[in-house]
């Protein structure tokens, strides 16, 4: 015992890193060496039968495949940068209320108390074709006779998947952009203003540069979830229709639980979980380098 | 005086552009939501009323009744739901504060070699998609006999909040300036001492709302609960919702109400912690 006298931080760390070592690396050993498997749930002998990367050649084959892969970028390239904008939109908005800043914080961040699959459950009842409010607005306001199927034909459908999460999500930007503009100093606004800057210079070159940096912690926590909008589509949708709102998660769950073919699914998966990393790690990058630009620690 | 008039007018049509804007977006954010608990209260047939009816002409509670009545009559067992939820989501908040606190400790106060990757180490096991960790979760799961069990749940759901807890943990401790705990130290605290007697009270709101916010992500979560839970006996709030789906008819007001019995709890705790979380959110690690 005298021998080895481990480091405070060490034995902190320690119990956390049993834990994820524990539920999340072991586990995704195992469904790294499954991916190389034809491991079906219904032929468990299956599991010890070797195929090298064959799973991967079929999944690069597979044009459903890349279907659901890209739609999967666009629909999160689409809804970050709308959420980034309409979440600053939001921030400066509530931010220069004079009145009840509070009472609108609170209502700002309404939505993220939904869980995704409420959201889903949400917008699927107000997107029905038939009692939806959408459609029933859209009536009786007299802009359409028809019932517009809005989560039964394809684009539609991604349409509203898309509408939804950003409502679900535009709340964490729009609340950390405001802590941001809340926590700048007045002085080098007025001084721009002084200097004889427009108001759109005021903002893109002194505003901007600030609350940057908070918007990328938005951008960083929300890539640690970007999968959360497995639930907004298997609840409205279910990837439907034929197929049209598939993502690469309905799709991994599809292949694991509706077809079990295992080995196949988590081939795919890992294409899901590099397709996380990397958003994860470039926003993470990005949000170390605007810390160090503005040089501050708040 | 032509000047000025016309910069006021201008001045005034733009506060009032403004308002209106400002109107529109809650509007927005607000509809859904308030959509959901005036359907919940109103009779199915004024839900499927063509023409559509707007304003609710009479108010009922019998979605909640029934909901609450048992089995047989609200269609789906939400009481045990609602117990499982709540078993499954204290305890594993409970643990994964315990070990967020040491971790964000850690991170917070002391300089180790790849401090920084550790800390992108930690959060890159929170990027695996829920669905994707299922797999691998669901197969051992079944081998280990613990699918379908509370405990199975908690562990997934504590390994899924470590990470974030940490995060929001390291940056409360930030907060708390260094000296005064090196101060109780020189008056002869040990450094156990000075954690629980200084630091631990004046980080505690911090931690609280670090709590609240792994609650509300095991109460809300899907992905997995829905694969690693079958039965009555496990099944999660959030599963329990597509129980409605399911059928062929969808019962919208049955589930516009357990969305209202769902949304409750969430709001309430939101409410409490919303000052703090931000705070924890933008302080946090990353540099040092």
């Amino acid at each position: 015992m005298k021998g080895f006298k481990p480091s405070a931080p060490f034995l902190l760390l320690l119990p956390a890193t049993i834990v994820l070592a524990a539920v999340v690396v072991i586990p995704l050993l195992l469904s790294l060496y499954s991916s190389f498997t034809p491991f079906r749930l219904t032929r468990p002998e299956t599991f010890y039968v070797f195929i090298g990367i064959r799973n991967y050649i079929s999944i690069l084959s597979n044009t459903d495949f890349w279907w659901a892969f890209g739609r999967t970028v666009l629909l999160l390239t689409i809804a970050l940068n709308l959420e980034m904008l309409l979440g600053l939109g939001l921030a400066m908005l509530v931010e220069k209320a004079t009145r009840g800043q509070r009472i609108l914080r609170t209502l700002m961040m309404f939505p993220m108390m939904f869980s995704p699959i409420l959201v889903g459950f949400q917008f699927k009842f107000m997107f029905n074709d038939n009692i939806g409010l959408v459609n029933n607005a859209l009536q009786s306001l007299g802009i359409t006779q028809d019932a517009i199927p809005w989560l039964i034909e394809g684009h539609l459908a991604f349409i509203a998947i898309s509408i939804a999460e950003i409502w679900s999500s535009t709340a964490i930007f729009a609340i950390l952009i405001l802590a941001g503009l809340l926590a700048m100093p007045k002085e080098p606004i007025e001084a721009a203003r002084v200097d004889g800057c427009t108001p759109w210079q005021t903002f893109r070159y002194v505003t901007w540069p600030f609350v940057m940096p908070f918007a990328y912690i938005a951008m960083t926590i929300r890539s640690l979830d970007v999968a959360r909008a497995y639930d907004i589509v298997k609840i409205m949708t279910d990837g439907g229709p034929a197929g049209r709102t598939e993502l690469l998660w309905t799709l991994v769950a599809r292949t694991a639980y509706s077809d079990g073919r295992m080995g196949m699914a988590n081939a795919m998966a890992y294409f899901s979980i590099l397709l996380s990393i990397a958003f994860t790690v470039y926003f993470f990058n990005k949000l170390a380098a605007a810390r160090t630009q503005i040089g501050a620690e708040w | 005086m032509d000047e000025n008039s016309s910069a006021r007018l201008k001045r005034r049509l733009l506060s009032v552009v403004y308002r209106i804007g400002l109107f529109l977006a809650m509007l927005t954010i607000c509809l859904p939501g308030l959509w959901i608990v005036i359907s919940s209260l109103r009779p199915t047939v004024e839900i499927m009323a063509k023409p559509p009816v707007w304003i609710p002409q009479e108010i009922s509670f019998d979605a909640y009744v029934s909901m609450f009545s048992g089995i047989g009559k609200g269609g789906i067992p939400v009481i045990e739901y609602f117990r499982n939820s709540l078993i499954i989501s204290v305890t594993s908040t409970v643990i994964a504060v315990a070990i967020g606190m040491a971790g964000g400790y850690a991170f917070a106060r002391y300089r180790f070699r790849g401090k920084s990757s550790v800390f992108l180490g930690l959060m890159l096991t929170r990027t695996v998609p829920g669905i994707a960790l299922s797999l691998p979760l669901f197969f051992l799961y079944v081998r280990l006999g613990i699918i379908d069990t509370h405990f199975g749940l908690i562990l997934a759901y504590v390994a899924l909040n470590v990470p974030f807890t940490i995060w929001l943990i390291d940056g409360f401790f930030r907060q708390v300036p260094k000296d005064l705990a090196e101060a109780a130290q020189i008056d002869g605290c040990t450094r156990w001492q000075a954690f629980w007697q200084v630091e631990f009270p004046l980080a505690g709101p911090g931690i609280a709302s670090a709590a609240i916010f792994a609650f509300l992500t095991c109460w809300n979560e899907f992905a997995l609960a829905s694969q690693l839970t079958r039965s009555v006996s496990a099944k999660t709030l959030p599963v329990g919702l597509l129980d409605y789906t399911a059928e062929f008819t969808i019962d919208w007001r049955g589930m516009c109400a357990l969305a209202v019995v769902m949304i409750i709890p969430a709001l309430t705790l939101t409410y409490i912690v919303q000052k703090h979380l931000v705070g924890g959110l933008t302080s946090g690690a990353v540099k040092g």
